[in-house]
């Protein structure tokens, strides 16, 4: 188990597992709660086919703490490279060729929040709460959380819930968009690992890398580049099947 | 007038187009299903007065998918004939395939896919580029290929992020799990769930309510007019 920054990272049955790990609230103390290489490292060493995010004990994250904030405000050079640092790891996090899962118990707020909407599939609890309460403080959400919520959630909906600050329930996320499964509370871990299981187990890094590109293709290309990379990867993987089928007959 | 192929079968009646995975009972899609396919939906664009296409399988399925002993075949030996004596490497074949059902999904009169049994992989594939799917209550769909360390070859993965999202695409291409005619209404997959032995005579009279000024633009407006 490694530790560094408030995080924790271990990987059980090829799944990474990384926790938010300054309870209660696992604020983040910087942007870039780990970092990008280490992690690179971590899944090309242990051939991580995917990765959960939560956070230790009741909550995924309050985010930032604000009193940190307008500390690290004071340098406003620093604060933007810090800020850019932390986007770049999350859109590293998103653009990564494995499933990611955000495991969302409690409290999903700000920055704790933006890093949950990176991943690719959010399983919450019933009781997990979401909110941008940036606005509240007169700021707006600063890594990216804005455009990536809008990409799921309504135009209204998202104006809403950034101007508003207001706090909001797994049903309303639901609806939103923002919370692709919901479990009772204490099954929240089990049940992403087991899905995480379900879509790796078995299958080669090359068709997850696959399908994870075959899906990041479809947001870029139009319907019919899309098709014409999804041939040429299909006829890659097919002929590595049939060679596999092969070499089993000759055995 | 009917049309008679060896996969599949067409037939004209009242203007709105039969068209018959005719392969039972599990309406594997075969090499010469797609060259056949290809060949009738070249065909069908000069049949002045059809009106409309419903695609379902004879017998109890639509259709298991691709026969993937055969496409790994084209791969071994890069040397198979379809029915039209062309000889067929898979990297062309799959090109020609999605061409086909982007053609078949760009004619301007309503294409319904109606489903019962099993639509599997490439059957679901064929479902996805139709304009509207109604399946019977026991419908089964999925995208198995992944378990067979593949994937959807002919516009699955775009297909099903487009109507479910992205996250669930994630997890029905990985996963590769089946699921039933409700959960696939539940992932905006299907439009319309019937007991199973009403699939295709609602489906032909939906296509006869809709074709007259059919807007292809507006498809989903239509289903409104169904109660």
């Amino acid at each position: 188990m490694e530790r560094s920054k408030n995080v924790e990272w271990e990987v059980k049955n090829s799944i990474g597992i990384l926790t938010l790990s300054s309870p209660p609230e696992n604020y983040l103390m910087e942007p870039e709660f780990i970092g990008i290489e280490f992690l690179q490292n971590q899944i090309r060493h242990e051939k991580v086919k995917g990765i959960i995010i939560c956070g230790a004990g009741r909550h995924f994250s309050g985010g930032a703490k604000l009193d940190d904030l307008f500390q690290m405000a004071k340098d406003r050079d620093n604060m933007t490279r810090q800020l850019e640092k932390g986007k770049a790891l999350l859109d590293y996090i998103e653009y990564l060729d494995i499933p990611v899962i955000a495991a969302i118990r409690g409290v999903c707020f700000g920055a704790g929040l933006e890093i949950a909407l990176t991943a690719h599939l959010r399983v919450c609890s019933e009781n997990a709460l979401f909110a941008f309460p940036e606005s509240n403080y007169s700021l707006i959400p600063g890594l990216g959380g804005t455009e990536r919520l809008s990409e799921k959630a309504s135009f209204p909906q998202t104006l809403k819930m950034i101007l508003k600050g207001d706090m909001i329930d797994v049903k309303e996320a639901r609806e939103m968009k923002i919370a692709d499964y919901i479990v009772p509370d204490s099954e929240v871990l089990d049940f992403s690992f087991s899905l995480l299981i379900k879509m790796t187990e078995g299958r080669s890094l090359k068709v997850i890398h696959y399908v994870m590109l075959a899906l990041m293709n479809t947001k870029h290309l139009s319907m019919q580049e899309a098709m014409k990379e999804e041939t040429r990867m299909f006829c890659e993987l097919a002929s590595e099947e049939a060679e596999r089928r092969n070499n089993n007959q000759d055995n | 007038m009917s049309l008679k192929y060896k996969t599949i079968s067409f037939e004209l009646v009242h203007d709105i187009g039969h068209l018959i995975l005719d392969q039972p009972p599990s309406n594997k899609m075969t090499i010469d299903f797609f060259s056949e396919f290809h060949h009738l939906l070249d065909g069908l664009h000069s049949m002045e007065n059809l009106k409309a296409i419903v695609i379902s399988g004879r017998g109890r399925h639509f259709s298991a998918g691709a026969d993937l002993d055969q496409l790994l075949s084209l791969v071994r030996h890069e040397s198979q004939k379809d029915s039209g004596g062309e000889t067929v490497d898979l990297s062309s074949f799959l090109e020609k395939n999605y061409k086909t059902f982007l053609s078949l999904e760009a004619l301007n009169i309503p294409v319904i896919a109606a489903i019962r049994g099993v639509c599997l992989g490439s059957g679901f594939e064929l479902a996805l580029f139709c304009h509207f799917r109604f399946c019977g209550e026991d419908a089964l769909f999925g995208l198995p290929e992944s378990t067979y360390n593949l994937i959807p070859g002919i516009g699955g993965t775009s297909k099903v992020s487009v109507f479910s999202g992205k996250s669930k695409a994630l997890e029905l291409v990985l996963h590769g799990n089946t699921f039933s005619a409700e959960d696939a209404l539940g992932f905006n997959l299907v439009d319309k769930i019937f007991p199973k032995k009403q699939v295709v005579e609602m489906a032909i009279g939906f296509a006869r309510m809709i074709t007259t000024s059919y807007n292809k633009e507006k498809a989903k407006l239509y289903l409104n007019k169904l109660l």
